[in-house]
């Protein structure tokens, strides 16, 4: 299976030859079956309206840095979230629950993009893109159209990792096993590995400024 | 063991491979009418029900618990995966309020039969016994109407059903478990090593993972997903410990029933059964006792629906107090970074423990104090603690590529028991037409300095054991309070044995009982504090 674009300088290619979806035949079935379904077709966007899957996708490009092709389709499984009431069920007072929040925060993107470049936030080139999340990030506990604007980011941040981090491919990016049952471990501890694992090849790579590169 | 097979035989109810309870208990099960004025109906098969529920068919009583989640098979419904478990959480609409509003689903609210413990992480501490009077001793919090003797044969009860495994424990009343310790993975050996450099005592344990074959239950496969329900059985939750034990005693258990009402009855004062929602269609159960166990938010939330003449705000709020007093811990997560490969995701979250920090220390501003354990978060909580810091974009995808060099400490910090954090009903209604649950949480400044407190000995910990960058989240764990015991009326909702002061035949059994928290998980003490409301409401102890 094919990795995920991504620089070494922004830690793409750590572990070399790392294949989750190698052990799938040591998966339960039932597991297998949720995994694997991430990793064909996507049922298409239904919850979103046009406009709105234009600024998802944009969005989630941005937090997550998926620049080219292959992508992990996050537009499409937080729509079937959405779709599907898969929510978390709670709101914030000060927000609206999450189906409408998201509504309402795609539509709040596009304004501030039109207000400040005169085109839709997926119109916009990506460094513009990134420098409007960055304002709204800045933002912290101040309002944001009406909603906290870390409570917006938050909503963001949450529906974007869960769908990326739940794919084999970004499991294969960080040096992660996936499911492991019902084999488990055999070797815990600080640098022991299983037979299928890959050491990490730059360990001196530390994300931390200053550091490695 | 063989003493245990004689009070509570689900260990040995499952099948010989372990995988499932044994069919025919469930296919067999007795199933009461609607009509049937059963002994006990209890709302609710979590930790706090299910004990009772198992406790109760073993005397002989005739009792239904009525779920509004699932009757889970592990093996065909449980995944080894961490978004697909979406299911387990309990994820209908509720509002969250206050100064620092406290999110619910995932973190601390589970649904179906098993409760929250089908995907707790598994540590099974006790409390101290200065806990149970924090008010006298501390001026602060409350004071229980018992106190940790009333409790301690309880613990050692609950402590070999399911079964708990851990070190000799040095601290509180000091104590042993029936199961020697687990070896410990990467997070728990760095925890370890960096506490031995600052002098802070830690040890492995105390958790409800069976570190061995336990009846026909499998040992640890040390695999990592304990949070997301464990499809090998090793780790305790009630579905595995206590209702294969109760169906064989003829107890009932009716998932996919939504309990939305407690009838009283009008003249008499006493409760006459409950209504619940099955498959879309009302129902009613007829009971001589009712005992509520859906935890704190969802029991509080049943009480003030059920309103009548007799109890116009609500059953059993007579003096205001249903809902008041909730509690969450404050959880801080503190992660350090090695050049080593830690692979904190290699062996189960709960592994190491200290409770140096539980009691209050004179020298220090705040009162009360905080424990600290291994957490071992898997990639998408991780994606979390990682963006709390603030990073999104390459640095995101650049941190968490060093996935493998992290280790991860959480801290569970004594928040105190305010009037107004509690739960009311909101306008909004659900999809029975139930008004739903509002939450409002604001810390006091002892909460503050706890966590504040907690984070730096967890930074120092981390740094003890070598690592260059430490980086913190603030979160919450686990909810208890809500409808709380106490001496009066006045002063809380039901008695030391967990009976309601406003209806004789009212029994509350779940963590909302409880009105302190220490800096302990709650869920031993749930199912103590439930074992023994069943031992009292059947005179078998004292
Ligand atoms: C992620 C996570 C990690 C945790 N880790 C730990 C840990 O390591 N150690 C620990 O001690 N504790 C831990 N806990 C907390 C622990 O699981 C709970 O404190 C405990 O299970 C609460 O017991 P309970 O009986 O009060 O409620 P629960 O076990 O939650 O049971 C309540 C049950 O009632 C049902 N219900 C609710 N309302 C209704 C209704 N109206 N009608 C019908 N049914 C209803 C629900 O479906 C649920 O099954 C954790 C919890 C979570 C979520
Ligand atoms: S690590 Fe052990 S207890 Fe946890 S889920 Fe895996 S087998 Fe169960």
């Amino acid at each position: 299976m094919s990795t995920l674009p991504l620089d070494p300088r922004h830690g793409g290619g750590r572990f070399p030859d790392f294949d989750v979806t190698t052990q799938a035949r040591h998966w339960d079935e039932t597991t297998r079956a949720v995994v694997e379904k991430r990793l064909g077709m996507q049922t298409p966007v239904r919850f979103f309206t046009e406009s709105e899957q234009a600024a998802a996708t944009a969005l989630f490009d941005q937090l997550l840095y998926q620049r080219s092709e292959p992508r992990v389709p996050v537009t499409e499984m937080v729509d079937a979230r959405l779709a599907e009431n898969l929510t978390d069920g709670w709101h914030y007072e000060t927000m609206p629950p999450d189906e409408a929040a998201w509504r309402a925060s795609l539509t709040n993107l596009d304004d501030d993009s039109r207000e400040a470049h005169g085109c839709l936030f997926a119109e916009c080139d990506w460094d513009d893109q990134s420098a409007i999340l960055t304002a709204i990030q800045n933002r912290g506990s101040d309002q944001w159209h009406g909603m906290v604007a870390a409570q917006v980011w938050s909503l963001w941040t949450r529906y974007a990792c869960t769908a990326f981090y739940s794919h084999p491919q970004a499991w294969n990016e960080i040096g992660f096993d996936g499911p492991a049952y019902p084999r488990g471990y055999k070797n815990i501890g600080v640098n022991r590995l299983e037979s299928f694992e890959v050491h990490d090849a730059r360990p001196g790579d530390d994300p931390v400024e200053g550091k490695g590169q | 063991m063989s003493e245990v097979r004689e009070r509570n035989e689900s260990a040995w109810l499952m099948t010989a491979d372990g995988s499932r309870m044994e069919p025919g208990l469930r296919d067999n099960m007795r199933r009461f009418d609607d009509d049937d004025e059963v002994d006990l109906v209890i709302v609710g098969c979590g930790a706090g029900g299910s004990t009772l529920l198992q406790r109760m068919a073993r005397a002989g009583a005739r009792v239904v618990a009525l779920d509004a989640g699932p009757f889970w098979e592990p093996e065909t419904d449980w995944v080894s995966d961490e978004a697909g478990s979406h299911h387990l959480y309990w994820t209908e609409p509720r509002k969250i309020g206050g100064s620092d509003p406290v999110p619910l689903g995932s973190n601390n609210s589970g649904r179906g039969v098993g409760g929250s413990m089908v995907h707790y992480a598994g540590y099974a501490p006790r409390f101290h016994p200065s806990d149970f009077r924090t008010r006298t001793n501390d001026g602060v919090g409350a004071d229980w109407p018992i106190d940790y003797g009333n409790l301690k044969s309880y613990y050692e009860l609950i402590e070999e059903e399911l079964p708990v495994s851990g070190e000799d424990w040095p601290w509180g009343d000091p104590h042993g478990y029936p199961q020697r310790p687990h070896p410990v993975g990467g997070n728990g050996e760095l925890f370890q090593r960096g506490a031995l450099a600052c002098g802070i005592t830690a040890k492995v344990g105390p958790v409800a993972i069976s570190n061995g074959r336990f009846g026909n239950r499998p040992h640890c496969i040390y695999r990592g997903f304990c949070l997301q329900g464990c499809k090998v059985n090793a780790k305790a939750s009630p579905l595995i410990t206590h209702v294969p034990d109760a169906l064989a005693h003829g107890a009932e258990v009716r998932p996919d029933s939504m309990v939305t009402r407690i009838e009283i009855d009008q003249r008499t004062g006493r409760a006459t059964g409950v209504h619940y929602a099955r498959g879309g269609v009302s129902r009613f159960q007829r009971a001589s006792m009712v005992a509520v166990a859906g935890y704190s938010i969802e029991t509080p939330r049943l009480l003030l629906n059920s309103t009548s003449d007799r109890f116009p705000n609500g059953l059993c709020n007579d003096f205001d107090q249903v809902g008041r007093y909730l509690m969450v811990q404050g959880a801080p997560q503190t992660a350090g970074r090695f050049d080593d490969e830690v692979r904190m995701w290699k062996a189960p979250p709960p592994e190491v423990s200290s409770e140096q920090f539980y009691e209050t220390d004179p020298g220090k501003p705040y009162k009360r104090g905080f424990s600290i354990q291994t957490v071992s978060p898997l990639p998408i909580t991780w994606a979390e603690h990682v963006s709390a810091q603030g990073y999104w974009g390459a640095d995101l995808r650049n941190y968490m590529s060093d996935y493998v060099h992290w280790a991860c400490l959480g801290s569970l910090c004594e928040f105190l028991a305010l009037p107004d954090n509690r739960v009311t009903l909101a306008d909004e209604k659900d999809r029975h037409g139930m008004p739903i649950a509002r939450f409002d949480y604001s810390q006091c400044d002892n909460d503050r300095a706890l966590m504040k407190a907690a984070t730096g000995v967890m930074e120092d910990i981390l740094k003890g054991a070598g690592a260059d960058e430490v980086i913190t989240i603030n979160r919450y764990a686990h909810l208890v309070g809500g409808a709380r015991m106490a001496a009066t009326e006045q002063k809380g909702v039901v008695d030391a044995d967990c009976r309601s002061f406003a209806v004789p035949n009212l029994l509350i059994v779940d963590g909302s009982v409880l009105p302190t928290q220490g800096s302990a998980n709650p869920a031993l003490t749930i199912m103590a504090v439930a074992a023994r409301a069943a031992a009292r409401l059947t005179q078998q102890r004292t």
